[in-house]
């Protein structure tokens, strides 16, 4: 349901319109059969696409981004474009380090309901979220008094944990695309805990089945985890082996990640 | 240094730094920078229905300039001035990922004026009687919202072109109304919902006061003095013409315009199949 604010710079609807009630929901068993819906095994990460850069390298503006990234993986598409090493906004006390700052939007049309335009508290937290995860990677100490801006908007979302994790790939994407400077890109996946068994990369339906959900953020060549969130009721051996397969799924996604970067290059 | 005196830059350097000078060398010999002619269009490409999440859905990439238009349709009560009617709302959003000229936050004037025009626009894209469920108690409100992912000039001509191909694209459940609990129900099996009129937009820039280029790039469009957007609809008849910006455009460059538009049209009813 969405309660409409008016919102004076916008097209505006209804004051209050909702979604119908679907009479053919029977409820979907997304682990019917012991196999998942679209038939991939219990620790497949679903296909990656990854495009960057403009679509046209010759006819570029004067105000394009450094970088960008356009990732899909499975149904899920988020879009990323990066500014920088530029300015920074704010003359920082730190003038020996740069900034690294990054939004997040969810389009409207990106969830099974309709988000509103204003950026809400969900986003902000997500976007700080994607700043924790990614900042540790760039040599913001090679660029003092500048600050690096990414912009995420997620086109079309499938599963919130895994939505967080495409984000996270695709800033790391851009920023290579930008040519900042990174320690290392930043791989992310996630699992998605489902009767006492954990399964990698869930869809938003495999997500609303399950009891809990682990996203980790790693730099494998580094083999160091920039960013970890579990939500749910586990038990801490659980979590010690799914962070571990996490990780493994971590580097699969990082060499997906490179292997289209390098192929940039050809 | 030349021969006689003059300073010769490398093109890209020249380009940053007279970027007026440098379209001008283009311009005064009846071509573009891009190597386009000045009635060129970029190629068009329309994908329809990618995002699963969206009831209608459209991508456009116009050269450079991606949008994405996603149509989310939802139950309200409809006007009461207005009791067989649903709603069709449209909004563009124009947000630094775009392009640098834009500042995170509200809505520029820029994406404000879009907006209200691409909705004055909509208001003949659909009958709108065709989204009651029931008169006076249930209608179907269509938001249609087109974000921005690239943006290499000519944001309009792409949002609109998007617009009508997500509406073509645009699946609504059948839904019933139950007057006793104020519900309504829907089923799952899609219908489609009609385009009355199509609409094809071009886009003419008046570059440096003197030349008018079609579908100009970013690069062109920040030497703008005018701009005249041009609709026609699939009759061949104009739907909408506006001129925006204090330079004049005169009366003969107006009817090559619209002829212009004509043939554009052409172009993009292929794409959009």
């Amino acid at each position: 349901m969405s309660l409409n604010i008016t919102d004076r710079r916008r097209i505006n609807g209804p004051q209050r319109s909702v979604e119908p009630v679907y009479t053919t929901t029977s409820p979907v068993d997304a682990f019917a059969a012991g196999g998942r819906m679209d038939g991939r095994a219990l620790d497949q990460v679903r296909p990656i696409f990854i495009k960057t850069g403009p679509l046209d390298a010759q006819s570029l503006s004067a105000a394009a981004p450094s970088g960008s990234a356009y990732y899909e993986q499975g149904k899920i598409r988020v879009s990323c474009a990066v500014y920088g090493p530029r300015q920074g906004r704010k003359s920082s006390n730190n003038a020996r380090m740069g900034t690294f700052d990054c939004d997040f939007k969810y389009a409207p049309f990106s969830c099974s309901w309709k988000r509103s335009h204003v950026k809400t508290s969900d986003e902000k937290e997500i976007a700080l979220m994607l700043e924790q995860a990614v900042a540790p990677a760039i040599r913001l100490d090679a660029y003092p008094k500048a600050s690096v801006d990414a912009f995420v908007t997620v086109i079309e979302s499938d599963g919130k944990a895994a939505t967080i994790a495409a984000a996270i790939n695709c800033i790391s994407a851009a920023l290579a695309d930008a040519g900042i400077e990174l320690y290392d890109s930043v791989a992310a996946c996630s699992m998605s805990l489902h009767s006492e068994q954990w399964v990698s990369d869930c869809s938003q339906i495999e997500e609303n089945a399950s009891s809990c959900s682990l996203l980790v953020a790693r730099m494998p060549s580094a083999d160091e985890v920039t960013y970890l969130l579990q939500h749910g009721k586990t038990t801490p051996e659980q979590t010690q082996q799914a962070i571990q397969t996490c990780a493994n799924d971590c580097t699969r996604v990082y060499a997906v990640i490179c292997r289209y970067l390098q192929a940039t290059l050809e | 240094m030349g021969e006689t005196g003059q300073v010769t830059f490398a093109m890209q350097t020249f380009e940053r730094i007279h970027p007026v000078e440098f379209q001008r060398r283009f311009l005064s010999q009846s071509t573009r920078h891009t190597g386009r002619e000045f009635m060129q269009f970029r190629s068009l490409q329309v994908i329809k229905g990618a995002i699963s999440t969206a009831q209608g859905s459209a991508t456009v990439r116009l050269g450079n300039t991606t949008v994405v238009c996603g149509i989310k349709a939802e139950v309200c009560e409809p006007d009461v001035k207005t009791p067989s009617s649903g709603y069709l709302t449209t909004n563009i959003e124009l947000s630094p990922m775009c392009s640098a000229r834009f500042r995170p936050g509200a809505p520029s004037d820029e994406a404000q004026v879009a907006s209200e025009h691409i909705h004055r626009l909509s208001a003949h894209l659909l009958d709108l009687t065709h989204l009651c469920i029931e008169k006076g108690r249930a209608a179907w409100s269509l938001s249609a919202d087109i974000v921005c992912l690239k943006h290499d000039g000519n944001v309009l001509d792409a949002a609109v072109i998007a617009l009508v191909a997500a509406l073509e694209d645009l699946r609504l459940p059948r839904a019933e109304f139950d007057s006793a609990t104020g519900m309504v129900s829907a089923e799952r099996t899609m219908g489609h919902v009609e385009v009355q009129r199509r609409l094809f937009p071009a886009t003419f820039t008046l570059v440096d006061d003197v030349y008018v280029v079609a579908d100009a790039d970013d690069a062109e469009e920040q030497m703008a003095a005018a701009s005249l957007l041009v609709v026609m609809d699939a009759d061949g008849k104009l739907a909408n013409i506006w001129k925006r910006g204090a330079g004049v455009m005169s009366k003969e460059n107006i009817e090559l315009c619209v002829q212009a538009a004509g043939v554009r049209m052409a172009e993009i009813a292929k794409a959009l199949q």
